[in-house]
């Protein structure tokens, strides 16, 4: 018996119309934007070994949640969770001795493993760019300034871009005498904004780090922010952390300048998961979507797993969410403009050279397949076409449906 | 300021988390005089108050669909991902236990115990913790039931008291982890609705 052959598994969903017209028009948007900024494209494997993304001591996929699968001869591959990892691959076996640096961009379906009674999706249209080989102020400009310009590119007026600096976590975490159990707890707190639980974390450490990280994930906003930081990090004389905070001052302001003013906010309690980043982390934020639509930053250790010591930053989009929020605000018009052509038998050619000549000016033409004129026109009723093309041998008539002659 | 949603979990939860709006001031008429409306309006400031059960709230609120939820921490734990967890509000207040027959010794032994429970995943990442192996049988009802019934050799629920358990012959091993009911905020809403959010919060941290 086959139980399961209408439906899709938990996590797959079929797309239709203009689900996929939408979700067309953003990936060349954003084609069109990435190559118009020099990067080239790439497509990796949708499946790769398991190895790949085991990194046993980062751990930045848990392998709960990737999809896995066999090859014959029993090695264990996973689908593709993300796209970044794979890319560094590339990076550091084909593209290695390449000049630098090197501007790559995607557009690919990643997998993840979800338990499919939240509605969430388990393969995502992820678009990105990488930009490798150079871990210069400019390279985090360009790639930030570059998110911005995709998500106006796809027509999405009102969303955030925030900023954090994922080295200041470090910095206070590693001064903070703690086990890995705690650090793994202090750190979920700081990205849960779990102010109370972080609160009770920290008790035991009586330092100007535990007090720091105490206040990060109350510390976003817009500029107002640095100074909060520059008071709260003044009893660390190292001066490391001050050096990230101008860094992140720079950058903002240098973005301000871009004419980002209103978008940006900054957040210093920005601490994911296993994360292979180790300088700026952004995320970007859409009206009409619940998550981060944008998730990107540096990551200058993720090639060395790969042999090849380059540092890099890079973005991450995701069109699914995109898609839905343009399809949810009606910006986009579904109804695109159809024409029905009508032909006798004898006529066929005609016909087809005619809805040539119209599929080339843009105007989709439909093809009616019906024998006879009524069926057409019964047809058209129940599409809402209000009027059908007839083409004989040696001229085309428009009617209008319900009978009269146009012209 | 733009509208937010928050969503309350129905019932005990709804209640407290009424009397502290009425002491922070916000007019709460349409709550109390609710009816079977599911959608409720705050006049100032400009809020809607959704009513579902715990599990919904965080469905709710991690979809974005509501700003913000009150949902106890034994929900969060048994159901959470990602969203904020701003503020504890300190009412609900209860603890997760082991409860096991009153003079059982339940980690002796060899053979694999066996835990009943309404929170499977809670009681699975607890023994998970302590690198030990554990049936889990999911009980939607009474479940100290099932160590009476000699189903399961001990229980991980929300313990107040502890009456139920006296009653029932059960006695508690061990504390798991407290409960209270929490504040939560969607990720993206704190982001895209910052100064209205924290307004009301902090008019809340207030009345704490």
């Amino acid at each position: 018996m086959r139980r399961y052959d209408k439906i899709t598994p938990d996590g797959a969903k079929d797309k239709l119309f203009e689900q996929c017209e939408v979700r067309r028009e953003v990936l060349s948007a954003l084609s069109l934007l990435f190559e118009g900024r020099a990067y080239r494209e790439v497509i990796t494997p949708g499946f790769e070994f398991y190895d790949v993304f085991d990194s046993s001591s980062n751990n930045y996929f848990p392998q709960e949640n990737m999809y896995k699968l066999t090859d014959l001869k029993g090695r264990m591959l996973v689908a593709r969770p993300d796209s970044t990892v794979p890319i560094a691959r590339v990076v550091a076996t084909r593209l290695r001795g390449h000049s630098l640096p090197i501007r790559l961009y995607y557009s690919q379906d990643v997998y993840r493993m979800v338990s499919g009674s939240n509605g969430r999706s388990g393969e995502i249209m992820q678009a990105g760019v990488e930009l490798i080989g150079s871990s210069s102020a400019k390279s985090d400009l360009e790639v930030l300034s570059l998110a911005a310009e995709a998500l106006k590119c796809c027509r999405i007026a009102d969303f955030r871009i925030e900023i954090g600096h994922i080295g200041i976590y470090k910095y206070l975490i590693n001064s903070l005498n703690c086990s890995d159990e705690q650090r793994e707890a202090i750190r979920s707190c700081i990205e849960s904004k779990n102010y109370a639980a972080l609160g009770d974390l920290l008790k035991e450490f009586d330092s100007p780090a535990a007090k720091a990280l105490g206040q990060l994930p109350r510390m976003f906003g817009g500029a107002e922010v640095f100074e909060e930081a520059a008071e709260l990090f003044r009893d660390f004389e190292d001066g490391e952390l001050d050096e990230i905070l101008k860094y992140l001052e720079f950058v903002y302001s240098s973005l301000q300048r871009c004419g980002l003013e209103s978008k940006l906010m900054v957040d210093f309690g920005l601490v994911n998961q296993a994360d292979y980043y180790t300088g700026i982390i952004f995320h970007g934020y859409i009206k009409g979507a619940g998550e981060p639509v944008v998730s990107g930053g540096r990551y200058d250790g993720l090639i060395k797993d790969f042999g090849e010591n380059l540092p890099a930053t890079g973005f991450g989009i995701n069109v699914d969410l995109i898609t839905a929020a343009l399809l949810q605000s009606g910006l986009y018009n579904a109804e695109k403009k159809k024409v029905l052509v009508f032909c006798e038998a004898e006529a066929v050619s005609s016909a087809f050279s005619y809805i040539n000549a119209l599929s080339q000016s843009g105007v989709a033409a439909e093809f009616c397949t019906f024998d006879t004129l009524e069926e057409t026109e019964s047809y058209a009723v129940s599409v809402g076409a209000d009027k059908i093309c007839v083409v004989t041998a040696d001229d085309v008539r428009m009617i209008t449906v319900g009978g009269k002659a146009d012209e | 300021m733009s509208k937010l949603r928050i969503a309350l979990t129905k019932g005990r939860l709804e209640n407290k988390t009424v009397e502290l709006f009425e002491k922070m001031g916000l007019d709460c008429s349409a709550i109390r005089n609710k009816g079977r409306s599911l959608i409720l309006h705050i006049p100032e400031p400009d809020i809607d108050v959704v009513l579902a059960k715990a599990a919904d709230v965080i469905t709710y609120v991690e979809s974005g669909v509501c700003d913000m939820g009150v949902v106890g921490k034994d929900t969060i734990q048994e159901c959470g991902s990602s969203f904020y967890e701003v503020l504890d509000l300190g009412f609900g207040r209860c603890k997760f236990a082991l409860a096991v027959p009153a003079g059982s010794d339940f980690y002796g032994g060899y053979g694999t115990k066996c835990i009943a429970t309404k929170y499977p995943k809670v009681a699975r990442s607890y023994f998970e913790s302590k690198g030990m192996d554990i049936d889990v049988v999911k009980i939607e009802g009474s479940v100290e039931l099932a160590p009476l019934l000699g189903l399961a050799d001990g229980i991980v629920d929300i313990v107040e008291t502890g009456r139920t358990l006296k009653e029932n012959g059960l006695e508690i091993a061990e504390y798991v982890s407290d409960i209270s009911a929490r504040l939560i905020v969607n990720v993206a809403s704190l982001k895209l609705k910052k100064n209205d959010i924290e307004n009301f919060v902090e008019r809340i941290e207030r009345c704490l």
